[in-house]
C-alpha cells in the first residue's frame, strides 16, 4: 500500500494526479450530464410519441406480434404497453353533425406523461394519468361549442351513447402539428365494439405503445421487425422525428462538442504534467538499466507503479463528478436517480484511464527506452520519445474517446476532424510568428526579450498550451455565440407573449368582429393566412402515386389527405429559404396551367415547399405540381424550398403559394393570438360571436416548451462554465509543471542582479504574449469555424456578435491567472541555487 | 593595493527555526578581504559553507552581524538594491552550472550584460567564450554541451561583467578530474586578468571566494577558512585574511 502512494510524495506526480483527477471530474460530469439531458429529452420524446416504441398500422397487431409484447419475457422486465385506435367519425347531436378525430384507449393509457383536462369549458387545467372510464367520453372544447352541448350530457358515437365527463386540454402525445384540425374525442376501448363504428372498410390507425428499458426495447424491436407487415411501421425515441427537431438536438450536439473539448483540454493537462514527470524519472530509468533491469522490469516498476498510483486520482475525480452531478440535479430541480446506462457507467469508469493511456502512456513509455548511460549525464535528462507514437496517440485518443463518450461519432466526425486539423494548424501558424518575434527580439527591451525567449525556446510547453488555450477560447466564443443565438432564437420564437391560441375557419365576413374582439381584450394577433384545402394529385404531369418512389414511403401520408395550402407575400420569420428564391423576378414564366378541364380554375403561380417534405417526396426546384381544390386545380411550379422552425408556435405550412394564387379559391383564414391568462369569459365571448371558428388552446404545450427551454439554457450555461474551468486547469497544469524551472530561472536572474519588478514584467509579458497569441488564433478559428459549426448548431446565426471579443477578454483573465500561479516561482530566493540539487 | 576592504564579514550569524527549536547554521564569522585576494572556504557537508557564501553574496539575510562591500552595509540593503549591487560587482560559478536552458551559450554569457544594459554585450560575450575555448559552440544550447563545456560557459558568463567579487560554489564538483583541472586553470587565469577599469584603485583582478571540498584547490587560494558546525574551526595563521594583507 505504501508503494501505491509513494509517487504521491513527488510534486510532479501530484501535478499529474491533479490533472487526471480534474480530467476524471470533467469527463464524469459531462457523461452523467449528457445522460441526464438525453434522458430528459428521451422522456419528452417518449411523452410526445406516447411510448419508447410505437407500432402503428391500419390493422390490429397479429397474434404473433401480440404474443411478443404480452410475453412474460417482456412484462417481467418492467415492460408495459398500451393499445389505442385512432379513427375519424361523426358526432350527431340533434341537427348538428361534427367530424371528429376519435381515440379509443385501454386502461393503461397513457404510458408516459399526463393528460391535461378540465371539468368545465373555462376551468383551469388539471393533470391526470388515466384515461376515460367505460361509458364516458372526453371531448375537446370545440365539440361543446359546435354541438351546443354541455359537460354531463350524453352524445352518441355510432350506436352507443356516452356521457361527456371531461374536457381535453392536452394529450401527452398530442402533436402540435396541423394534420388533424378536427376536434378530438377520447373514450374507453371497452365501448368501441358497441358503437359499431369499426365495421369493414373503416379507416383505423392501430397503435401499440411500449415502454421498457433500452435493452428490452432493443430485443423486442428486433422481434417485431421480423414480423412487421407492409401497413405497419415502428417508431422509437431514437428515430422519432421530434428528436431531430429544434432545441433538443441543438443542445445535444452542443453537449457532445463540449465533451470533445474537455477531453482535449484534460489530455493537454495530463500531457504537460507527464512530460515533467518523465524528465524527472529518466535518471531512475537509466539507473535501473545500469543494474541490469530488463524492459519488462522497467515497465513493471515505473509504468506499473505510475498506473497504480494514478488510480486513486481517477477515483477521486470520478467520485467528485458523481457528487457534482447530484448537486446539479438538486440545483436544477431534476428529480429521480441518475439516468446513466450501464454503458455510461463503463465509459465513466474507464474514460479517465483511456485518457491517461492516450496522453500519458506514450510519453511514459519513453522511460523504457532510456539508455543506461543516462545515469552518467548531468543536468537535464532527456528520454527518447517516439514522435510517431505520441502523435498517433494524441490524435487518436480524443477521437476514440469522443466517439466512445458521445456515441454519435457520425455527427461529430466532421467537427472532430476540423478541430484536430485546426489544433495542428494553429500552432503551425502561430509558432513561426513567435519565432520571428524571437529573432527580432534583440531590438526589444530586456523584459520582452526574456519573455519571448521563454516561450519560443520551450516548444514542448508553449505549443500544447497555446493549442489548448486557442481551442478553449475558440469553443467558448463559439459556444457563447451560438448559445446566445440559440437563446435569442428561442426568445424570438417563444417570446413572453408567444401566441397561445390558434383560430381556424375564420371567414372574410368574420374578420371585423374578430379584430374588434382582439382590440377589446388586448389580445395580440399574428398574421392572417388564407387557407385552402387541396389534395396533391400530380408531380410533373405524372399521377402522384407513380411519381413518388417506394423508398419515399414516409411521404405517402401527405398523398392521402387534404393538405392545408396558403399564400403569402412575405416569408414568415420562422422560415428560411434554403434553395431557390422566395419571390421570383417573373412569376409569369414559372408555370402556365394546361388543364384540359376548362371548368376548373387555372392560374399562374409558384409555390414554396417545406424542406423535409420535399426530401421525403423527392420534390425539387422547377417541379410542376397539381393540386385539386374545391374550385378546380392549382398548378404551381416549385421556386423555393424552405426550412421551417416547427417549434415557433406560429402558423407554419408545407406549401406556400405566391400572393394572389388562391384568390379564386374558397378560402378561410387561419391565425394565432396571445391572450393574457384570466377567466375564460373572453374566449366564450369570441365563440359566441363567431360560433363556426375552431379555437385551439396551446398554452399548456407552450408552458411545457418554455419550461424545457429554461432548463436547457441553464444546463448550457453550466456546461460553458465547466469548459472554462477545464481551460483554466490546463493553464494551471502547464504553469505548475514548469514552476521549478521558472523558479530556477528567476533565482538565477536575481543572482545576476535582476530586480524583482523585472521578473514580474517578464512574467506578465510571457503570459500576455501566450494568451494574446491564443486569443488571436481563437478569434481566427471562431471566424473560420463559425460558418460550418453555426450552420450545424443553429439555423441562421448572425456571424458577428460581441462573443467574438470573448477570446480577448479571456486572454486577460488567463494572463492574470498565469502570473498569479507563477507567484511562487517569482519569489524563489536566489539562495536556492546553492541549496537545491535538482530542479 | 587598495587600503579599502572590498568585502568584510562582521560577527556574521545565521539561525533558523527547526522542529527541535532554533538551529545555528553560522555563528560569529569575521574576516576581511581586499581586492584581488582569494579565499577558500572548506568544511564538511552541513558545516555552513553554502550558507556563508549566500550571506556574503547577499542571496540571504543574516540573523546577526553584517556584510560590508566597499564599506557599505550590503547585507542591510533592501533586496532589490542588493540585487543591483550584485549585478554591478559580483559574479557566480555554481556546481550545477545553472545555465538557462532556453538560451544558447552566447546568450547565456550575454545575460548578465543584458541585465546591466551593456551596449556591446555580444562582442564581449564572444570574446569571453573565445577565452574559455568555446567560440565554436556559441550557438549550442546547454543540453547539447558536456558538463565541462557548460562550466566553461558559466565561467565566461561570470567574467563577462568584469566582477570585483567572484563567488564559486564547488566549481569542479560536477566535473571529472581533467575537466575540473581545466576549469580551475581558467578560473584563476581569468581572475588574474580581470581588469576593473571602473575601479579608481586599479587591482590585478577580482577577489575570489571559493567554496570547495578539494584540499588541493583550496591550497591554491591565498587564504583558507575552514568551517565546522557553523563556526570557523581552523585558520592557518599564514593564510588568515587580514585587513593589512596584500597579494
Amino acid at each position: 500500500m505504501s508503494q501505491l502512494f509513494r509517487p504521491w510524495r513527488d510534486q510532479t506526480f501530484q501535478l499529474l494526479a491533479a490533472a487526471l483527477a480534474i480530467a476524471a471530474f470533467a469527463l464524469v460530469t459531462m457523461i452523467l450530464l449528457r445522460a441526464e439531458l438525453e434522458n430528459r429529452f428521451a422522456v419528452q420524446t417518449a411523452e410526445a410519441l406516447g411510448g419508447d416504441l410505437v407500432l402503428s398500422g391500419s390493422r390490429e397487431p397479429d397474434a404473433v406480434q401480440r404474443a411478443i409484447f404480452t410475453s412474460q419475457a417482456f412484462t417481467s422486465q418492467a415492460g408495459r404497453y398500451t393499445q389505442l385506435i385512432d379513427f375519424s367519425t361523426v358526432l350527431v347531436q340533434e341537427d348538428n353533425i361534427l367530424l371528429v378525430s376519435a381515440r379509443a384507449v385501454d386502461a393503461s393509457y397513457p404510458l408516459y406523461g399526463n393528460i391535461s383536462i378540465a371539468h368545465n369549458r373555462f376551468d383551469s387545467a388539471i393533470a391526470i394519468n388515466t384515461g376515460p372510464k367505460p361509458g364516458e367520453v372526453w371531448v375537446d372544447n370545440q365539440v361543446l361549442d359546435r354541438l351546443s352541448i354541455q359537460v354531463g350530457e350524453s352524445i352518441t358515437i355510432g350506436r352507443k351513447a356516452l356521457t361527456i365527463s371531461t374536457l381535453i386540454r392536452q394529450l401527452p402525445d398530442q402533436s402540435a402539428g396541423f394534420y388533424s384540425m378536427n376536434p378530438r374525442i377520447v373514450f374507453n376501448q371497452v365501448d368501441l365494439e358497441s358503437t359499431g363504428v369499426i365495421g369493414p372498410g373503416a379507416r383505423l390507425h392501430h397503435h401499440v405503445m411500449l415502454s421498457a428499458d433500452k435493452e428490452a426495447l432493443a430485443t423486442i424491436k428486433l422481434k417485431l421487425d421480423k414480423h412487421l407487415r407492409p401497413d405497419q411501421n415502428i417508431e422509437t425515441t431514437d428515430n422519432a422525428a421530434i428528436r431531430s427537431m429544434g432545441p433538443l438536438r441543438q443542445l445535444t450536439l452542443w453537449a457532445n462538442l463540449a465533451v470533445l473539448l474537455i477531453s482535449l483540454l484534460c489530455g493537454a493537462a495530463i500531457y504537460l504534467a507527464t512530460a515533467q514527470r518523465v524528465r524527472q524519472r529518466a535518471r531512475l530509468a537509466g539507473l535501473l538499466r545500469t543494474f541490469g533491469a530488463r524492459r519488462y522490469q522497467i515497465i513493471g516498476r515505473l509504468l506499473g507503479s505510475e498506473f497504480l498510483a494514478v488510480l486513486p486520482a481517477a477515483l477521486l475525480g470520478t467520485s467528485l463528478g458523481i457528487i457534482g452531478i447530484f448537486g446539479l440535479k438538486y440545483l436544477l430541480g431534476w428529480d429521480g436517480s441518475l439516468a446513466a446506462s450501464p454503458g455510461d457507467w463503463l465509459a465513466l469508469i474507464f474514460s479517465p484511464i483511456v485518457l491517461w493511456a492516450a496522453f500519458a502512456l506514450p510519453r511514459l513509455s519513453a522511460l523504457v527506452r532510456v539508455p543506461a548511460i543516462e545515469v552518467l549525464r548531468q543536468g537535464n535528462r532527456q528520454a527518447a520519445f517516439s514522435v510517431q507514437t505520441e502523435l498517433l496517440a494524441v490524435l487518436a485518443g480524443p477521437i476514440l474517446l469522443a466517439s466512445f463518450l458521445t456515441r454519435s461519432f457520425a455527427d461529430l466526425g466532421q467537427l472532430v476532424l476540423l478541430l484536430i486539423l485546426l489544433a495542428a494548424l494553429l500552432p503551425a501558424i502561430l509558432w513561426p510568428l513567435l519565432k520571428v518575434l524571437d529573432l527580432l527580439s534583440r531590438a526589444f527591451p530586456i523584459a520582452l526579450r526574456l519573455a519571448l525567449r521563454r516561450l519560443a525556446r520551450r516548444p514542448y510547453l508553449t505549443l500544447p498550451l497555446m493549442a489548448s488555450l486557442t481551442l478553449a477560447m475558440a469553443i467558448l466564443a463559439l459556444a457563447g455565440h451560438t448559445g446566445s443565438g440559440l437563446l435569442d432564437n428561442w426568445r424570438t420564437t417563444l417570446p413572453e407573449k408567444a401566441p397561445n391560441h390558434f383560430v381556424l375557419n375564420l371567414y372574410d365576413q368574420d374578420l371585423p368582429a374578430y379584430r374588434q374582439w382582439l382590440s377589446d381584450h388586448q389580445a395580440r394577433s399574428q398574421a392572417l393566412y388564407p387557407v385552402v384545402r387541396g389534395r396533391l394529385t400530380e408531380i410533373n404531369g405524372k399521377p402522384v402515386r407513380e411519381a413518388v418512389s417506394k423508398e419515399n414511403k414516409a411521404g405517402n401520408r401527405h398523398l392521402n389527405r387534404d393538405l392545408v395550402l396558403t399564400e403569402a407575400n412575405d416569408l414568415p420569420a420562422s422560415n428560411i429559404i434554403v434553395e431557390g428564391q422566395w419571390k421570383t423576378p417573373n412569376n409569369a414564366s414559372a408555370s402556365v396551367s394546361t388543364s384540359v378541364n376548362t371548368s376548373f380554375n387555372t392560374s399562374i403561380n409558384t409555390v414554396s415547399v417545406e424542406q423535409k417534405l420535399a426530401e421525403r417526396m423527392g420534390l425539387k426546384l422547377g417541379d410542376k405540381l397539381q393540386f385539386v381544390t374545391s374550385r378546380g386545380k392549382l398548378e404551381p411550379t416549385i421556386t423555393s424550398i424552405r426550412e421551417v422552425d416547427w417549434n415557433s408556435f406560429a402558423p407554419n405550412f408545407y406549401f406556400m403559394f405566391n400572393e394572389g394564387s388562391l384568390k379564386n379559391e374558397d378560402i378561410t383564414w387561419l391565425t394565432s393570438f396571445w391572450l393574457s391568462e384570466g377567466d375564460g369569459k373572453r374566449l366564450a365571448e369570441l365563440i359566441q360571436h363567431l360560433p363556426q371558428i375552431t379555437l385551439l388552446d396551446v398554452s399548456v404545450l407552450l408552458d411545457k416548451t418554455q419550461k424545457i427551454v429554461s432548463q436547457a439554457s441553464r444546463a448550457a450555461g453550466l456546461i460553458a462554465l465547466l469548459l472554462m474551468f477545464s481551460a483554466l486547469l490546463v493553464l494551471s497544469s502547464a504553469v505548475l509543471g514548469s514552476q521549478a524551472q521558472r523558479g530556477r530561472d528567476n533565482a538565477l536572474l536575481r543572482t545576476l542582479g535582476a530586480k524583482h519588478h523585472l521578473l514580474r514584467r517578464v512574467a506578465w509579458l510571457e503570459f500576455l504574449i501566450l494568451s494574446g497569441s491564443a486569443a488571436l488564433g481563437a478569434t481566427l478559428l471562431t471566424f473560420a469555424a463559425l460558418y460550418p459549426i453555426g450552420k450545424q448548431l443553429l439555423i441562421g446565426t448572425s456571424q458577428v456578435s460581441p462573443w467574438l471579443l470573448l477570446p480577448t477578454a479571456l486572454a486577460i483573465i488567463v494572463a492574470i491567472g498565469g502570473v498569479a500561479l507563477s507567484r511562487q516561482a517569482l519569489n524563489t530566493p536566489p539562495l536556492d541555487l546553492l541549496r537545491r540539487e535538482q530542479y | 593595493m587598495s587600503n579599502t576592504p572590498l568585502l568584510e564579514a562582521r560577527k556574521l550569524g545565521k539561525r533558523v527555526s527547526g522542529p527541535e527549536g532554533e538551529l545555528v547554521l553560522l555563528e560569529d564569522i569575521n574576516f576581511t578581504l581586499f581586492p584581488g585576494q582569494s579565499l577558500a572556504i572548506t568544511g564538511p557537508s552541513g558545516s555552513g559553507k553554502s550558507t556563508l557564501l549566500g550571506l556574503l553574496a547577499g542571496l540571504d539575510s543574516p540573523s546577526s552581524g553584517e556584510v560590508l562591500i566597499n564599506n557599505e552595509r550590503f547585507s542591510h540593503l533592501p533586496e532589490d538594491e542588493r540585487a543591483q549591487r550584485r549585478g554591478d560587482l559580483c559574479s557566480f560559478v555554481f556546481q550545477d552550472f545553472h545555465l538557462v536552458n532556453d538560451l544558447n551559450a552566447l546568450e547565456n554569457v550575454m545575460l548578465p550584460l543584458e541585465l546591466k544594459g551593456t551596449p556591446e554585450r555580444e562582442s564581449i560575450a564572444r570574446r569571453c567564450l573565445a577565452q574559455v575555448g568555446l567560440s565554436e559552440r556559441a550557438k549550442h544550447f546547454p543540453t547539447t554541451l558536456s558538463g565541462g563545456e557548460q562550466q566553461r560557459v558559466a565561467l565566461a558568463r561570470a567574467f563577462a561583467v568584469n566582477p570585483r567579487l567572484l563567488f564559486a560554489d564547488e566549481p569542479t564538483g560536477s566535473l571529472d578530474h581533467a575537466n575540473g583541472a581545466r576549469v580551475i586553470e581558467l578560473l584563476f587565469a581569468l581572475n588574474r586578468h580581470t581588469d576593473n577599469k571602473d575601479n579608481a584603485n586599479k587591482t590585478n583582478g577580482a577577489a575570489l571566494i571559493l567554496v570547495t571540498h578539494d584540499a588541493q584547490l583550496a591550497a591554491r587560494c591565498e587564504f583558507h577558512l575552514r568551517l565546522e558546525a557553523g563556526r570557523i574551526y581552523q585558520v592557518p595563521t599564514d593564510a588568515y585574511p587580514r585587513t593589512t594583507d596584500t597579494l
